[in-house]
């Protein structure tokens, strides 16, 4: 072990003492003192920050996070918690102790523009850092932390100031997003000149055991050499992963990956309960008339508008009669027009109906996910008659609306009414009963959605209803999809392996795809039946394998 | 004392010490009116001040807003925090610009002709860089007449009035140890401090480094690669870097100290005392 000391020193002083002009008063050589003692870490171990932030409760598996990143990682690392565990804390309590250690002090945050506000104020409130999130002309060089979009940090002329910076952290949220090297986003986030690295995400490892390879590639360049050498060398599959011993030593050296079984969050359940809906024999009349465009229009049009008709007349309705307009009045119209006219014909969607009755039960809070813009205008019309308040909730929303939104949520209304592209990063703990009004066909989008509300930071149960109709396409979905996996009641974890051994790329592309090829429910629900029992199979695998 | 005001009153004194009027003081938020030199100094914005001073002008510095009480955090101002980059700048400053001293304590009726014990007193951070690392300051008091060795010094000398210039009836005694080579046994004392503890983490650090040298030739595997080979050389160097026991001995401030007599002989007590209790 060697010992590096300052050599020169005493001469130095020597000198000084007889110059006047260098020798410091008592209370400044007390004051550098004093400095000095402030910025020192004494332990090897454990974190400086936490007796600088008494205030804020942490779990074990957050405070072992931060540790590891900080004394084992060296900094550069994949966090993978998944949803709601506290990802967000753990990347802020590493800022903390950079800051406190005096080791960060320029640091960029990346995020979705939908949670710019979020990160600052969680900085703010758990970690008492001011960071600056810059709108209209931003000070990049002079600002010390940053929180922005991605979207806007790789724009012209903000990139080139961004690139010239040198940050001693760069924090990257919902990092998935960058698991393709030939965008924009993953060249620009790869360019960028970072000390330390973050990046958070839910699901590291998406579709294929190359999306590994984009977030190592960032965090640890050259490692893997190219894409095509790393696909020659290590194939697509997970499984070549497990038998490589230096590449998982490799991912074990930079990715964090917690779940919820192992920290004891499972402490709040989570009470799933399928809600049968029957429709009335006026909605069942017009959703059989259905079958008859099957003749005349490709399947993906018929899928489209059963999907709608389940959801609201009004989602239906808009859609067939843009179909409408957009062809001649030849005889294929027929169809489309005798719909329309027995859509307007309709009572109150069944399922909004059913809504109401629940949410009338009590004064708890409600979100309510739907995938139609027509269906959320409509839900929220109708909660109005029903005197329930409610405010809208969508991912186009800007940013200020969005905080505005979920305040209004959180103090006022009883429910919010949210559509797809809202599913990712707005936090509702406050909230612990959801309706999923419409079922998404890819299973992994529910897990977003419940995330939002069963995570960390919730204090009660949690309460999820799935609406589906009977006798229509939501109950093949049900049936031969979410009841055979049974995925909810497993963590979403698990999926990501199973679908990654199995090369499939996104499953509601794939039960799309099949029921637009079937020319018949008996085709469509064999192959429906095919495909979740070769995933069961696979997954029974998979537990007796780990 | 909670850590607010323990900022709060470092802020105040650093301020008033660099002669910078506390405009606003609500015990919680300061308003401070920053001299030309703190302004240069604190504000960043060295154009300003190049241009100011070509065109002999006043200039015009500005005003610092810094809140340390939580509480009311949501005014306008800068809020410091434990890290802030704010105090690390204070610090830094601090650092920089309060390196050496020569003071004499104060003695205000002395009788007779009293002599001043010359003591140098040095202040060091001892950095640990093993595979993590860790930090300890010290500070060490030697007696400049016959080597008698005082440590921590300025927790002694903290309630103590020092000046600049000696008091009246006192004179200050000639050193018998120069300063240089005291300096030179300060550093022995602080070495064999060093060898005492426990050394385990010199260990550890070399077995994680041999671990992950491992790892990572074991990906750059292709030696006629003339771009592979030079990024291998570039990662072991890393390595080497981060993971090479060691341990740095940085001076934080000295200087010399004339104390009294009596004060040099109480503080010496105190220190045998202390050793005998462990």
């Amino acid at each position: 072990m060697e010992v590096i000391r300052d050599e020169t020193f005493g001469e130095q002083l020597a000198e000084q003492v007889s110059n006047p002009e260098s020798i410091c008063s008592w209370e400044k050589f007390k004051l550098a003192y004093q400095a000095a003692e402030d910025a020192t870490v004494p332990s090897f171990e454990g974190l400086v920050a936490l007796s600088h932030l008494p205030h804020l409760e942490l779990l074990p598996h957050q405070r072992d996070a931060a540790e590891d990143i900080i004394h084992r990682m060296q900094g550069r690392a994949i966090l993978a918690d998944e949803v709601g565990l506290g990802k967000t804390i753990e990347a802020g309590l590493v800022l903390k102790e950079y800051m406190i250690r005096g080791m960060v002090s320029k640091v960029l945050i990346l995020t979705p523009a939908s949670l710019v506000n979020q990160w600052v104020t969680e900085l703010y409130e758990k970690f008492l850092i001011q960071a600056y999130a810059p709108r209209k002309k931003p000070a990049w060089k002079e600002a010390n932390i940053i929180v922005t979009s991605i979207d806007m940090a790789k724009r012209e002329p903000h990139n080139r100031e961004i690139l010239d910076t040198a940050y001693d952290l760069v924090i990257i949220d919902e990092a998935h997003k960058l698991k393709n090297p030939a965008t924009k986003n993953f060249q620009f986030v790869k360019e960028l000149q970072k000390k330390y690295c973050l990046l958070l995400t839910a699901t590291p490892i998406q579709n294929k055991i190359t999306d590994i390879f984009n977030l190592v590639s960032i965090l640890k360049p050259g490692y893997l050499g190219d894409l095509s050498s790393f696909k020659k060398q290590y194939g697509k599959k997970l499984g070549n992963m497990e038998g490589n011993v230096h590449l998982k030593q490799l991912v074990n050296n930079v990715m964090i990956r917690n779940r919820r079984e192992d920290t004891g969050l499972s402490d709040t359940k989570r009470m799933v309960k399928t809600e049968w809906i029957q429709f009335t024999e006026e909605e069942q009349q017009v959703y059989n008339q259905l079958e008859n465009i099957k003749g005349t229009h490709p399947s993906f049009t018929y899928l489209t508008l059963a999907k709608e008709l389940c959801s609201s007349r009004e989602a239906c309705y808009m859609s067939s009669k843009q179909m409408l307009e957009k062809i001649d009045a030849n005889e294929n119209a027929i169809h489309l027009k005798n719909l329309l006219e027995g859509i307007e014909q309709l009572p109150h969607h069944a399922k909004a109906q059913k809504m109401v009755e629940i949410i009338q039960q009590t004064d708890e809070k409600f979100i309510v996910f739907t995938e139609y813009r027509a269906s959320q205008l409509y839900l929220q019309w109708y909660l109005q008659q029903h005197g329930i308040s409610s405010v809208p909730f969508r991912g186009g929303f800007k940013r200020g609306k969005k905080d505005w939104m979920k305040q209004l949520f959180r103090d006022h209304a009883q429910v919010m009414i949210a559509t797809e592209a809202a599913g990712e990063g707005i936090n509702l703990q406050f909230c612990r009963n959801m309706i999923n009004y419409d079922l998404p066909w890819n299973p992994m989008r529910l897990e977003q959605r419940i995330g939002r509300i069963h995570r960390f930071g919730q204090k009660q149960d949690v309460k999820i209803y799935n609406f589906a109709i009977r006798n229509t396409i939501e109950e093949h979905i049900m049936n031969m999809l979410y009841d055979k996996i049974q995925l909810f009641e497993n963590a979403i974890g698990e999926l990501d392996h199973i679908l990654e051994q199995l090369d499939i790329k996104d499953l509601g592309m794939e039960v799309e795809a099949i029921m637009s090829e079937s020319t018949s429910h008996g085709e469509a629900k064999i192959k429906l039946d095919n495909l979740t029992s070769v995933i069961s199979n696979t997954k029974s695998q998979w537990r007796s394998s780990s | 004392m909670s850590e607010a005001v323990q900022h709060y009153q470092f802020i105040k004194t650093f301020f008033q010490e660099y002669g910078c009027p506390i405009v606003e003081d609500n015990s919680g938020r300061l308003v401070i009116q920053l001299t030309d030199e703190m302004d240069e100094a604190l504000m960043n914005r060295p154009f300003y001040w190049h241009y100011i001073k070509k065109m002999g002008r006043q200039g015009d510095p500005m005003s610092l807003t810094l809140i340390t009480d939580p509480s009311l955090r949501e005014e306008k101002g800068e809020y410091i925090h434990s890290g802030a980059p704010r105090l690390r700048q204070f610090y830094q400053y601090l650092l920089e610009n309060n390196k050496y001293t020569k003071l004499y304590e104060t003695v205000n009726h002395s009788p007779i002709h009293a002599p001043m014990i010359p003591w140098l007193v040095v202040n060091v951070k001892v950095h640990y860089f093993g595979k993590q690392k860790k930090d300890e300051t010290h500070s060490v008091g030697l007696n400049l007449i016959h080597g008698t060795i005082l440590s921590p010094a300025m927790e002694k000398l903290e309630n103590i009035e020092f000046e600049p210039t000696i008091s009246d009836y006192t004179f200050p005694m000639t050193p018998l140890i120069k300063v240089a080579s005291g300096y030179r046994r300060i550093l022995r004392f602080i070495e064999e401090h060093i060898e005492a503890q426990d050394k385990t983490w010199v260990q550890e650090t070399l077995v994680a480094r041999e671990k992950e040298r491992k790892l990572i030739e074991a990906f750059f595997t292709d030696k006629d690669n003339e771009a592979e080979r030079r990024q291998l050389e570039k990662e072991l160097e890393d390595l080497m870097g981060r993971f090479t026991p060691r341990v740095t001995i940085e001076v934080i401030n000295g200087g010399m100290f004339y104390l009294t007599q009596e004060t040099a002989n109480t503080m010496i007590s105190h220190e045998k005392t202390a050793l005998k209790r462990t």
